[in-house]
């Protein structure tokens, strides 16, 4: 076997299982469990190669590089795109289910190759194969008319800043002569105008995948209209792979450019975004009336948050950002599977379906604290550390102070829309006086990834080293990071 | 600086070059063919017949599928003719791979025709 193909190994097992379901769904249409059984041992077995027998190294001149750090990441993407798959069962329609999960599948292929590559060309043809199955997800259900609307907007702004992408991109390799990060970083600051130029496209392509201002348009009404689980990809799984490759075009690629307020670079461009992003998503959260809704303002503002660890423009932040973005995923997965289940059982996810969610399913009441308690930073779950971390990290950059105050401020006024929607689950009785609880819940595979979803993050929160420890090891100068088991010659 | 001072110049002469034309049909007709409509003159011309019904005709577009479809045999295409080209020179290895490359194709082919997207509705 060469060696790439055998570095590459999870990828391979993920792509033959997506095609392994496409080829079910056709043979046996009706055969939803066995759909999802067979995605998940094949997203397992991915799972599994990847965490037992890592493929290490660089091939094809930096096309492909598998770090330490992207076999963290890309564990990560898998584990939410499996979130994903369990979620599927629960909120996808019958007609094409299996191709649902395939593109699930598809599209966590794309995000594993956007974490373990260091050129601009395989970023951009992985960024679109993670963004095309999401396109057509969250057009699943297009004869209904607010999904189909959500989905052209989805589908056209995304095309729009691929076309964005893939012009700076251009316009960096006609003036440095190389799409190769490493190479890109020998290249001392930005002179060119043309360079700027091309930096700036290429961050407005990135910042459509992260929902910040002005790119934001697209993330509430898809939320809205996108099958839940679907969302919940949407919200995780691509956000983490997204601020994954974010960081390392600005920190591997860039590093030089950064600049500082008053000079130029991409730290100013990434501080006002994060400022934009925070105030109009936070302010618009506050009067939403449908949680899908709400979570989509709380994900711009929270990119608004990544990118304000991101613009103190010092690779000592990544930890931080990365340790963020990974809990933001876990946790707005979490909080999505709610919404799954309300929405299953009482046919919305409007605050008033919410109403008596406590008297009627206390546990599932529990999780949506631990969730959006976390969402809004509240010790000791996982969402203070990380945003303590994060912020603190920010601190060390005195031109920030006043984007960290500004966030300071920003989240405690988060923390009101947040209240609101577990005033609605836990005080406010249930409308017709507790009719609804009339089934008894059954632990479902959703119930029980929900439940283990909010251990996770509590446990992160308790023990935020579990975590932190690979990452910052990952990131130190790669001398010990030899020493995985390799199972494969 | 002036590399870009030219660059203006270019613009400026782009706008205004057709507008010169323009401007000239429009003072023509003005001057020299005003404006008298009638019945005649307003009805649309369809070779000499009188017209019947709207203009706006819906015509069926899941043609679309087929053109998806044939990106299939497209990409085979493209990757085909190289290998073919040097297939005298490559290892065994090589075959295998572009079987598999095919096969991947295929499936989606495969697919297509089990969904009854090859079926005209």
């Amino acid at each position: 076997m060469s060696p790439l193909l055998a570095a590459l190994a999870p990828e391979a097992v993920l792509l033959v299982t997506a095609l392994a379901v496409l080829g079910l769904g056709v043979s046996i249409p009706r055969a939803r469990n066995a759909a999802t059984s067979l995605a998940l041992v094949g997203g397992i077995l991915s799972a599994a190669t990847l965490r037992f027998c890592p493929g290490g190294g660089v091939f094809l001149g930096g096309m492909i590089s598998l770090t330490p750090l992207a076999g963290i990441l890309q564990l990560v993407v898998l584990g939410l795109a499996l979130v994903a798959i369990v979620f599927a069962a629960d909120s996808f329609p019958d007609a094409h289910f299996a191709e649902a999960l395939a593109l699930i599948l598809f599209a966590a292929l794309g995000m594993m190759l956007l974490c373990a590559t260091d050129d601009l060309l395989m970023i951009f043809l992985a960024l679109e194969l993670t963004s095309l199955p999401l396109y057509v997800l969250a057009a699943f259900e297009k004869s209904r008319q607010a999904p189909a609307e959500a989905a052209l907007k989805y589908f056209l702004v995304g095309s729009v800043s691929a076309a964005f992408l893939l012009y700076g991109i251009s316009l960096i390799f006609g003036v440095t002569g190389t799409t190769n990060l490493h190479a890109l970083s020998s290249f001392p600051g930005p002179g060119d105008p043309l360079l700027l130029a091309g930096m700036v496209m290429v961050l407005c392509g990135f910042a459509f995948k992260v929902a910040a201002v002005p790119f934001q348009l697209w993330a509430p009404d898809v939320y809205e209209g996108a099958p839940t689980a679907a969302a919940a990809l949407i919200a995780s799984g691509s956000k983490v792979a997204a601020v994954f490759i974010l960081a390392k075009f600005l920190f591997g690629g860039l590093g030089p450019w950064a600049g500082s307020m008053g000079a130029p670079g991409w730290a100013p461009v990434l501080a006002v975004a994060a400022a934009a992003s925070m105030v109009l998503g936070n302010l618009a959260a506050l009067v939403q009336s449908n949680v899908k809704r709400l979570l989509a303002y709380s994900a711009i503002a929270n990119g608004g948050y990544l990118l304000l660890g991101l613009a103190s423009g010092e690779p000592a932040s990544l930890p931080a950002v990365l340790f963020y973005v990974i809990i933001y995923a876990l946790t707005t997965a979490g909080a999505f599977g709610v919404v799954i289940l309300v929405e299953k059982s009482r046919g919305g996810s409007r605050l008033e379906d919410f109403d008596g969610l406590s008297k009627s399913s206390p546990g599932l009441a529990i999780c949506l604290l631990v969730f959006l308690m976390s969402l809004a930073g509240i010790p000791p779950l996982a969402g203070f550390f990380g945003k303590f971390y994060l912020f603190a990290t920010a601190l060390e950059n005195p031109g920030l102070i006043w984007l960290v105050a500004l966030a300071v401020a920003l989240n405690a006024i988060s923390l009101y829309y947040y209240l609101i929607v577990l005033k609605h689950a836990l005080v406010l009785p249930a409308p017709d006086g507790g009719h609804f609880a009339a089934p008894a819940p059954t632990p479902t595979p959703t119930r029980a990834l929900v439940a283990a979803l909010a251990l996770l993050v509590l446990a992160a929160g308790l023990f935020p080293n579990l975590l932190l420890t690979p990452l910052t090891r990952s990131l130190r100068p790669a001398t010990a990071a030899e020493s995985a088991p390799a199972c494969l010659p | 600086m002036t590399s870009y001072l030219l660059l203006t110049l270019f613009l400026v002469i782009a706008i205004i070059f057709p507008l010169v034309p323009l401007a000239m049909a429009w003072a023509w007709a003005r001057i020299f063919s005003p404006a008298k409509p009638g019945h005649d003159k307003q009805s649309s011309y369809e070779c000499g017949i009188e017209s019947t019904g709207p203009a706006r005709v819906q015509f069926q577009s899941h043609y679309y599928l087929y053109a998806l479809v044939f990106l299939v045999f497209d990409v085979e295409t493209i990757f085909l003719l190289p290998f073919a080209a040097a297939f005298l020179d490559l290892p065994a290895s090589a075959f295998l791979a572009l079987m598999v490359f095919l096969l991947l194709l295929l499936e989606g082919l495969v697919w297509a025709w089990a969904k009854g997207i090859l079926a005209w509705k």
